[in-house]
């Protein structure tokens, strides 16, 4: 497994695939430093320029994006007090105190190099880890396949914020979106009315394109002009102060269960399906300060915070690249891009993709690792540009994000009919937004819905048994995690709405 | 009890999923294959069709704040509006002008209309923004990762 590791990382090294993971990873960092830019919106943007490149390539530089826009996010938080992409969103909570206590040099470098050290070492679980995973996988028949797709999905629709109904409705959006156009079966045509433009079903990338980036830029713009729309107290422009990086250094290994812990929190959260990294970053922030022998000290600039926050979200990024690579399920709205990156390169994700090809799979090792010292260097270089480049306004972003989603839907394969898709779907997804709906269960369902038809139509045939489903040990025991998480949500709902019955004054 | 936005929201997607429903049922079923293609679909409709008419209930069960209350932040909906107005022109333009001319003009338009210019300064930094993107997008995907952009059945170009 070494060996195959250290072929990928001198593949990577190669100029034709270093210079696309060091421009994904500047982009990402500048990405994730713009607040109203996401990581998937950044990744999305990048997305069309992959489409002429080798297979790898395009996937280094997409790693690429996922590292630096995980990491660039700080930078907002410290110098404006709002994260600058959702996943470092509890790295404000403290870095934002000690950048306006006189140190945002120390906050903006614990935070580099606590994403450093936090991604490293989930890169030691995406490398050794993957593999059995992906063993395990292999075992799976076709109720297997459907169970474990089910429970991906039930637990979406349970951990969304919102409503469970809300989440299950959008799940069955997405699934109902990919059941339009020729079954997979016997191509029949479904749901197509007709329609030449319907016919062949919807694409997925540009119905992806148009629900995350529609939705995204339009909320945002709701709130242009608005007198909120300009943080207090911004720091942009400020000078660092003099600090050594050595000591920044001792101060995140002077705790190296912290680290670790941090590490492991956003490593699971990146392997549950579709929960990105706001949630490990907030996770991780909250254990830490559980844990913590000066609670008390959180929330004023306290570098444990800090530290948490962004050694996780860059460890979730290589729990994400784990269930895509083991089981074909995006961790999150990013690797969905991913994925459909790679389905236009012809690669089929799930638990052949590592041992089908080898050369790839070790390649996005390579990449998720060399990203890490790319993001480190581009911080050292750049940082004067991008302690400005957080203030770049949003009326100048929003249409150049906008061209490149529609050459991204144009360019799949040069027809106006992906366009059109892009821009029915935007519509949808910024309704979907504005009426509560979350769209991350959507997405899943999106991706998920023809293997899902595919392995119950397969098990039906194979054995027209249902009880099958149940009976099989491993898919019995997936279902019934999934009525679990199921049950789980309900109850919390339930308890949380008796707590607000008894907090609200009865007159 | 009175219906208020999720109960409207639900009530439009139970409608969709029955007269879907109805469609599945019709589908043709094929010999050989156990399940006909309206199986799958059938099963997604029922449960969306289910959640949909819970929403509505939940929503005509749900106490309402009275209305008023609350410290929402303002939004622009206009310029949302205005937005998807702009984004629409342009994807209806794209092939009557081509890639070139019609993102200049999109670009442009949708800077002034989030922040209209107000000095001959800030006209100049606007068309250098529309005119740069244009360009610079044209550029890398035509000539460096072989993308064909659109081209204009009216200009040509």
């Amino acid at each position: 497994m070494l060996d195959l590791l250290w072929n990928g990382l001198v593949n990577i090294a190669q100029w034709k695939y270093l210079l696309p993971l060091f421009a994904g990873t500047f982009i990402g960092v500048v990405g994730g430093s713009l607040p109203g830019v996401t990581i998937t919106m950044t990744v999305i943007v990048v997305l069309p320029f992959t489409y002429g490149l080798d297979p790898l390539a395009g996937l280094a530089a997409m790693t690429g994006v996922y590292v630096g826009g995980s990491t660039g996010g700080l930078i907002a938080c410290c110098l404006l007090g709002i994260p600058g992409s959702p996943a470092s969103i509890a790295t404000t909570f403290d870095g934002f105190p000690m950048a306006r206590n006189g140190e945002p040099g120390r906050a903006i470098w614990l935070g580099v190099w606590a994403s450093v050290w936090g991604g490293l070492l989930g890169a030691l679980f995406l490398v050794f880890l993957t593999g059995p995973l992906a063993a395990i996988a292999l075992e799976f028949g076709p109720w297997e396949y459907f169970s474990l797709f089910v429970l991906a999905m039930a637990m979406v629709a349970g951990l969304t914020e919102s409503s469970l109904l809300k989440g299950l409705i959008s799940t069955a959006i997405g699934l109902l979106i990919t059941v339009v156009g020729h079954d997979p079966i016997g191509s029949v045509p479904r749901f197509t009315f007709g329609s030449q433009f319907i016919g062949g079903g919807f694409p997925f990338l540009p119905v992806l394109i148009g629900i995350f980036a529609f939705a995204q830029i339009m909320t945002d713009l709701e709130k242009l002009n608005s007198p909120r729309g300009q943080p207090a107290q911004s720091l942009v422009g400020v000078k660092l102060e003099r600090f050594s990086h050595l000591k920044v250094n001792l101060e995140i290994f002077k705790q190296p269960f912290l680290l670790a812990w941090a590490t492991i929190v956003g490593l699971i959260i990146g392997i549950l399906p579709a929960i990105g990294g706001s949630a490990s970053s907030v996770m991780a922030y909250d254990q830490a300060k559980k844990f913590s022998k000066t609670p008390e000290r959180f929330g004023r600039g306290h570098p444990e915070g800090i530290i948490a926050s962004e050694a996780s979200n860059n460890a979730n990024v290589s729990g994400s690249l784990m269930t895509i690579m083991a089981f074909g399920i995006p961790g999150d709205a990013v690797t969905a891009v991913m994925l459909g990156a790679m389905t236009i390169h012809g690669i089929q994700s799930g638990p052949l993709f590592i041992s089908q090809n080898p050369d790839i799979a070790y390649g996005i090792y390579a990449a998720y690792i060399l990203a890490h010292p790319c993001m480190l260097l581009i911080c050292v270089m750049l940082m004067p540009l991008m302690l400005r480049v957080t203030s770049v306004r949003m009326a100048v972003l929003a249409p150049v994000v906008l061209v490149l989603c529609v050459v991204g839907a144009y360019a799949l394969n040069n027809t106006m009919q992906s366009v059109y898709v892009l821009l029915l779907f935007g519509v949808v997804g910024y309704v979907l937004v504005k009426l509560g709906f979350p769209l991350a269960p959507l997405i899943l369902g999106l991706i998920l819905g023809d293997q899902i038809e595919i392995n119950l139509v397969r098990a039906i045939m194979t054995d027209a048994n249902p009880w099958l489903f149940l009976t099989r040990p491993i898919s019995g025991l997936l279902l019934l995690a999934a009525a679990t998480s199921v049950g789980l949500a309900i109850w919390q709902h339930w308890r949380h709405q008796n707590r607000m019955a008894e907090e609200e004054p009865d007159f | 009890m009175s219906i208020g936005r999720d109960g409207i929201a639900g009530l439009v997607l139970l409608a969709i999923s029955l007269v879907l429903l109805v469609k599945s049922f019709q589908l043709p079923s094929l010999p050989i294959v156990p399940v006909g293609p309206g199986f799958y679909p059938a099963i997604v409709l029922s449960l969306m069709a289910a959640a949909s008419a819970l929403l509505v209930l939940q929503d005509l069960l749900k106490r309402r704040a009275p209305a008023g209350v609350g410290d929402a932040p303002r939004r622009n909906y206009r310029l949302v509006v205005i937005a998807f107005a702009i984004v629409g022109a342009y994807v209806v333009l794209l092939p009557l002008l081509g890639f070139r001319v019609a993102t200049v003009l999109f670009v442009g338009a949708l800077q002034a209309a989030l922040d209209r210019p107000r000095t001959v300064r800030q006209w100049v930094v606007l068309a250098t923004i529309a005119l740069g993107t244009a360009a610079a997008s044209y550029f890398i995907f035509e000539r460096y990762l072989l993308v064909l952009l659109p081209r204009g059945a009216w200009t040509g170009f």
